[in-house]
C-alpha cells in the first residue's frame, strides 16, 4: 500500500542539523495493522505525520497507492489523503462549535457528497458506534471515551483505506482504552489498515506489526 | 456545505460575543454613513438628470466686469432673446422666461363674494410655448403648442390646480380665471402634471409671456428693451444643435451683443461692453453658486466630497478592525482550520468559509445599518437634501447600492484574515505552536500599520473640529465694529408698482418709538451686515487724481448709527432727507481715495461723474458679509424714500422672555396697520451666525464623524488590548511568579499600543497643519492654528488610549498566576 525510501526530515538550529527521522526505510501492506512505539522524542508523530501527508521530508522517496507523494503538488496530496486516509488523534481534535453530527460530516462536505447521501452515511455510523442518542451534543458535553470514539467516526465516515491514529488512547483511561482497541482490531478484521502511534505495549499487542523508533530510527523490524 | 458554515459561524459568533459586536458595530457604523451619504450624493448628482436632449440643454447666464469686481448674474438682457433667435446659427430651440418670484393670487370663487386670497405665492414664471419643448410635461388638460400662445393666458401643474381649485377634473379647469397681484388677469389654458424627477425646475404656475409684451408695467419692471440691464429673473435657456460647441455660441453671442450695443442710442459706444454671456450646462446648475438655480436650494459639490471622504474613512475604519481583529484572533481559530485540512478541505474552500462568515457579519452589520438610517439621517439633517428621507430607502437602487456594499466590504475586510488563517499548517497547528514562529510577528506588523491608520484618521479628525469650531467661534465673537445682541429687524411691506406714495411705515416707526422694552428705533435699510446688497461704481476727483471705485451702498438715518454701535470717526452724522444728498464713507473707502487719516476725507464730493454729494463723516470699519471677505469700500446716505426696514434696539438688561412680549407688542402695531401682511423678524445675532451656516454645518459633521471615528478606532483598540492579554496570559503568569507588580505588568502590556497612537500623532500634526492652513486661506480673517490644539488632540487621544489599555490590562495583571499557568 505504502512504501517510505531512506525517508530523511531534519531542522537546522544555528549551525547544527538536528535529525528527526533519519534513513527510514518502511513498506506497510494493505490490511495490516502497524504500531509504532518509541520514547518521547523519537520520532514517532512525525513519520505518523509524513505517512498522512500532513508533513513534508527533505530527503527521500514515498510512494502511497502506486503514487510518488515527493512529487505531487499540495492541492494533489490533499486530494490523495483526502479520499484514502483518516486520522484519529491524542487530543481527539473534534470542531467544538460544531455538533457530534455536523463534526461527523464535515470530512463529506469535502467531498462533494450529496446531501441525502451524507445523512445515510452519518445515520449509519452513529447507529454503528451507538452514538444516535448524542449526535446533536457538543464535543464539550461528552466524556473523553466518548470524544475519541466521534473522532473514530470521523475518521471513517468517508471509507477511508488507511488510518492513522496518533496516541489514540493517549487521554484515556483505562477502560475506554480498551473499548478504543477492541473497535480498532474490530476494524482491522474488516479489512481497514492501521497504523497507530503508542506508548503502550498492551494497545501495540491489538497490532500485527511494531516498529520501534529511536532517535529517529527504526531499531528493529 | 453553507449550511454547516453559516451554522459554525453563528455559533463562533455567539462565543465571541464582545468580538463580533465589536467588529459589527464597526461596520455598522461605516456602513451606515456609507448608506446615508450614498442617499445624499446620489440625490444631489441626479438633479435634472431626466430631461431629454439635457446634455445639449445650456442656459444663457451673464457676467458683469466692474474694474475691482466681477460680478455674475444667472439672467440675460431680454432684448438678447429674439435677437439670438433671429441672428444666430447652431440652435436648435430657445425659450425666455420670467421667474415673478412671490405674486399675490386671488381665485374668485362660483357663488361667493370674495375671492380665496393666496397671500405670497412662489414658483410662478412667465413662459412661452418652446419651454415646454424643454422640459417635458405630461398634459392633463390643454395643448404644450397653443396654452400660452395669448396673452393672459396660464398654465398649472395638478398640485397647484388643486389648492386653488380642489378636486375639480382639469379639464374643468380650462377657462377659469385667476388675479395676480390684483391687477393682472388670467385664463386658465392648460394643466400639467407636476414632475416626478428630482428637479430645480419646480416651477407650478406657466403665465404666458405674451401678457408681459402687452403690459408696459410689467415690461418696464423687467427692463424688456435694455441691452444694459440685466435681471436674473431673466432666465434664458438654449438647445444646441448637435455637435455645436458651446464656445463657439458664446462667440457668436459677444458679436450680436457688439452689434446691438452699438445701435442702442442710450450706449455709450465708445466705453467698453462689461457685460458677456456665457453658456451654463444644464448639470451644472444645480451646483454652481456663482449663478443661482431659480432660488432653488443648490448643491455643493465639496461638501458632497467632504462626505464621501467621511463615509470612506468611516467604512475603511471598519474594514481595518475587522481585519484587526480577526487576523488577531487567528489563533482561536487555528485548531479548527488544522482540522478541516487533514479532513480534505482545500485552501479555497477554507477561503470561501471564511469569506462567508464575513459577509454573515457584514450582512447582519447592514440590517443594523438599516435600522439606524433614520437616526443617522435625523443627526446629518442640515446636509440632507430636503427630498431625502427613510422612506427614499425603498427603492431598488438602494437595495442594489446596499448589496454592493456588502460585497465590497465583504470582500475589503474578510479577504486578507481569510488568507491568513487559510495559510496556518495543520501540523503546527494540531501541535499547538500556532502562536510561535515569525509568521507572528509579521503579522502584528500589519495590525500596528492598521492601528496607526485608525489613529491617524482619528486624530486628523480631532484636529479637523477643533480647527473649524475655533474659527466659527472667532467668527461669531471677533468685534465685528458693530453691536448685534438684542437687535431685531423686520421690513416694512412695500410695493413697487404703485405710484402712490406709501407712508404708513412712518406711521408705525412713530408708534414704535413710543413703545416700552425698545431702547432705540431706526427706520433704514439694510442691517450693517446683510446677505443683499447694492453697488455702485463710483468716481472720485481729488485734483488730477481720479479714483474710481465700486462700492457698497446702504442707507441709514439718524438714529442707524447710535442704535447698532458704529463708531463715527470723523465729521458728523446723517442728516434726515428724502433722497441721497450726502455720505458717510467707511475707513476703508477713505483709505482707498488716498487719505491716511479718515477726516481729510469730509468736505470731499464723489459720485457719478458731474453729480456727486458731499462726505459728511468717516464710520469705523465694520464686517458687511462673513469673515471670508475683506472689507470693501462702503457710503451710506438718508435716503428715506428707500427705507423699509425698521430696526429695534430691544433692552439688553431683558430676558428673552420679556423680548418676546415686546415684540408682540410691535406685531400688534404693525398688524394695525398692515392687516393684510404677516409680521416677520428676524434677531441680528442669528442673521450673523447665518452667515456661517456652512462653517457650523461641517463643523456639526465633522464633530459626528470624528466621535464616530474614534469611537471606532477606540473599539479597535480594546479588541487588540483584548486579545493581546489573553495571548500573554501565561508571559504575565510566569512574570508575576518571578516578582513583577500589577503597575510594571501593566506598563510592560500597554508601551507598545501608547507607542502606537504615539506614531499615529507624529504623522498627523504636518499633515493636519498643512490642511487645516489651507481651509483657513478661505477666510480673510481668520484664527491661528495654536499649539494647544495639537496638545489636545495628542493627549486627549492618549487619555483614551490609557483608559481603554487600563481596564483591561490591570484586570489581566491582577489575575492569580497559578490559575493561569495551570490552565496552559
Amino acid at each position: 500500500m505504502l512504501e517510505l525510501k531512506h525517508i530523511y526530515k531534519w531542522v537546522n538550529t544555528g549551525n547544527n542539523r538536528t535529525f528527526l527521522l533519519k534513513d527510514i526505510n518502511l513498506t506497510i501492506n494493505e490490511g495490516e495493522f502497524v504500531s509504532i512505539m518509541g520514547p518521547s522524542g523519537s520520532g514517532k508523530s512525525t513519520l505518523l505525520n509524513i505517512i498522512g501527508m500532513l508533513d513534508g521530508f527533505n530527503e527521500g522517496e514515498y510512494n502511497f497507492m502506486h503514487e510518488s507523494v515527493h512529487q505531487l503538488k499540495e492541492k494533489q496530496r490533499s486530494s490523495l489523503y483526502k479520499q484514502y486516509i483518516g486520522f484519529v488523534f491524542q487530543a481527539y481534535h473534534l470542531i467544538d462549535e460544531l455538533t457530534v453530527y455536523e463534526n461527523i460530516e464535515t470530512p463529506l462536505l469535502y467531498q462533494d457528497i450529496k446531501s441525502s447521501e451524507r445523512k445515510a452515511m452519518v445515520a449509519d455510523i452513529l447507529d454503528r458506534f451507538q452514538i444516535v442518542g448524542k449526535k446533536d451534543l457538543f464535543p464539550t458535553q461528552l466524556s473523553g471515551g466518548q470524544q475519541q470514539l466521534v473522532g473514530i467516526a470521523r475518521a471513517l465516515i468517508a471509507r477511508p483505506k488507511l488510518l492513522l491514529a496518533d496516541e489514540p488512547t493517549g487521554n484515556l483511561n483505562s477502560k475506554q482504552g480498551e473499548e478504543i482497541m477492541e473497535l480498532f482490531s474490530t476494524l482491522n478484521k474488516e479489512g481497514m489498515t492501521i497504523i497507530q502511534v503508542t506508548h503502550s505495549e498492551k494497545n501495540a499487542d491489538y497490532g500485527s506489526r511494531v516498529i520501534h523508533l529511536l532517535d529517529g530510527m527504526i531499531e528493529k523490524k | 456545505m453553507f449550511k454547516n458554515y453559516f451554522a459554525i459561524a453563528f455559533r463562533n459568533f455567539r462565543k465571541h460575543r464582545l468580538f463580533s459586536l465589536i467588529n459589527m458595530a464597526g461596520l455598522a457604523i461605516g456602513i451606515s454613513a456609507a448608506l446615508v451619504i450614498y442617499l445624499i450624493v446620489q440625490h444631489e448628482l441626479n438633479y435634472d438628470r431626466f430631461h431629454a436632449n439635457r446634455d445639449r440643454i445650456y442656459r444663457v447666464v451673464s457676467t458683469i466686469s466692474f474694474p475691482d469686481m466681477v460680478m455674475n448674474n444667472s439672467g440675460v438682457p431680454v432684448p438678447t432673446v429674439d435677437a439670438s433667435r433671429t441672428e444666430l446659427t447652431g440652435i436648435e430651440d430657445i425659450t425666455h422666461f420670467i421667474t415673478a418670484g412671490t405674486m399675490k393670487v386671488a381665485v374668485p370663487v362660483a357663488g361667493a363674494d370674495n375671492p380665496v386670497v393666496f397671500k405670497k405665492q412662489e414658483d410662478i414664471i412667465f413662459a412661452d410655448n418652446r419651454y415646454f419643448n424643454f422640459i417635458k410635461y405630461k398634459w392633463l388638460a390643454g395643448s404644450p403648442v397653443t396654452a400660452l400662445q395669448a396673452p393672459s393666458s396660464i398654465v398649472l401643474t395638478s398640485s397647484r390646480a388643486h389648492s386653488y381649485f380642489g378636486d375639480t377634473d382639469a379639464g374643468q379647469l380650462i377657462g377659469r380665471t385667476i388675479l395676480y397681484d390684483d391687477s393682472i388677469r388670467v385664463t386658465v389654458t392648460g394643466v400639467v402634471q407636476d414632475l416626478a424627477g428630482v428637479t430645480d425646475f419646480n416651477f407650478r404656475e406657466f403665465l404666458s409671456r405674451a401678457t408681459i409684451e402687452t403690459n408696459p408695467g410689467l415690461q418696464r419692471r423687467w427692463s424688456w428693451d435694455s441691452w444694459g440691464s440685466i435681471n436674473s429673473a431673466s432666465q434664458m435657456l438654449v438647445l444646441l444643435k448637435s455637435g455645436v460647441k458651446a464656445a463657439s455660441i458664446e462667440k457668436s453671442l459677444a458679436q450680436l451683443r457688439e452689434r446691438k450695443r452699438e445701435k442702442n442710442p442710450q450706449a455709450e459706444s465708445n466705453e467698453k461692453d462689461i457685460i458677456s454671456n456665457s453658456l451654463q450646462p444644464l448639470a451644472d446648475i444645480h451646483f454652481n453658486s456663482k449663478f443661482d438655480a431659480f432660488g432653488q436650494r443648490q448643491g455643493h459639490k465639496p461638501t458632497l466630497y467632504g462626505l464621501l471622504a467621511v463615509g470612506g474613512f468611516l467604512l475603511l475604519l471598519g474594514c481595518i478592525n475587522f481585519v484587526n481583529l480577526t487576523t488577531a484572533q487567528s489563533s482561536n481559530r487555528a485548531k479548527e482550520i488544522g482540522i478541516r485540512k487533514t479532513m480534505g478541505s482545500t485552501v479555497r474552500q477554507l477561503m470561501a468559509q471564511f469569506l462567508s462568515e464575513t459577509f454573515l457579519l457584514t450582512f447582519a452589520a447592514t440590517l443594523l445599518s438599516v435600522a439606524l438610517a433614520p437616526w443617522l439621517l435625523h443627526i446629518f439633517r442640515d446636509f440632507i437634501p430636503p427630498g431625502v428621507s427613510f422612506t427614499t430607502l425603498n427603492q431598488p437602487h438602494v437595495w442594489l447600492f446596499l448589496l454592493l456594499l456588502v460585497v465590497v466590504v465583504t470582500l475589503f475586510a474578510g479577504l486578507y484574515p481569510a488568507w491568513v488563517l487559510t495559510r496556518f499548517k495543520p501540523v503546527t497547528v494540531l501541535k499547538n505552536q500556532a502562536y510561535s514562529g515569525t509568521s507572528q510577528t509579521r503579522k502584528a506588523w500589519l495590525r500596528k500599520v492598521l492601528t496607526v491608520t485608525q489613529f491617524v484618521i482619528a486624530q486628523f479628525l480631532l484636529i479637523a473640529v477643533l480647527v473649524v469650531s475655533k474659527q466659527v467661534h472667532y467668527s461669531l465673537n471677533k468685534d465685528l465694529g458693530y453691536s448685534k445682541e438684542a437687535i431685531v429687524s423686520t421690513y416694512v411691506p412695500w410695493n413697487f408698482f404703485s405710484e402712490k406714495r406709501d407712508d404708513r411705515r412712518f406711521t408705525l416707526y412713530n408708534e414704535l418709538k413710543t413703545l416700552p422694552g425698545i431702547e432705540r428705533i431706526s427706520l433704514a435699510g439694510n442691517s450693517p451686515a446683510s446677505n443683499s446688497t447694492s453697488s455702485s461704481t463710483f468716481t472720485f476727483k481729488n485734483g488730477d487724481k481720479k479714483v474710481e471705485t465700486m462700492v457698497e451702498l446702504k442707507k441709514a438715518d439718524t438714529g442707524y448709527f447710535a442704535l447698532y454701535n458704529m463708531k463715527l470717526l470723523a465729521g458728523r452724522n446723517l442728516l434726515q432727507s428724502d433722497t441721497t444728498k450726502e455720505y458717510i464713507i467707511n475707513e476703508t473707502y477713505a483709505h482707498v481715495l488716498g487719505f491716511k487719516n479718515p477726516a481729510d476725507a469730509v468736505g470731499h464730493s464723489f459720485g457719478d461723474d458731474g453729480k456727486g454729494f458731499p462726505i459728511v463723516g468717516v464710520v469705523g470699519d465694520f464686517h458687511t458679509k462673513s469673515l471670508h471677505e475683506p472689507i470693501k469700500p462702503l457710503a451710506y446716505s438718508s435716503a428715506m424714500n428707500d427705507c423699509y426696514q425698521i430696526h429695534l434696539a430691544l433692552d439688553k438688561h431683558q430676558s428673552p422672555a420679556e423680548w418676546k412680549k415686546t415684540i408682540a407688542a410691535v406685531e400688534a402695531k404693525f398688524k394695525a396697520i398692515f392687516p393684510d401682511e404677516d409680521f416677520q423678524y428676524d434677531f441680528f445675532d442669528q442673521q450673523i451666525a447665518n452667515f456661517y451656516k456652512t462653517e457650523q454645518d461641517i463643523a456639526r459633521l465633522l464633530k459626528w464623524a470624528t466621535a464616530l471615528c474614534v469611537f471606532i478606532s477606540c473599539l479597535g483598540l480594546l479588541g487588540l488590548v483584548i486579545y493581546v492579554t489573553n495571548a500573554r496570559t501565561k508571559e504575565i503568569g510566569v512574570r508575576k511568579v518571578l516578582g513583577a507588580s500589577v503597575l510594571q505588568l501593566v506598563r510592560l502590556i500597554s508601551r507598545d499600543f501608547l507607542a502606537l497612537v504615539l506614531v499615529a500623532f507624529i504623522l498627523v500634526v504636518p499633515l493636519a497643519w498643512w490642511a487645516m492652513s489651507n481651509w483657513l486661506q478661505d477666510f480673510a480673517y481668520r484664527t491661528s492654528i495654536s499649539w494647544w490644539i495639537f496638545a489636545v488632540t495628542g493627549l486627549g487621544m492618549l487619555l483614551i488610549a490609557i483608559c481603554i489599555l487600563a481596564a483591561r490590562t490591570i484586570k489581566a495583571a491582577m489575575v492569580n498566576p497559578v490559575k493561569s499557568l495551570r490552565t496552559e
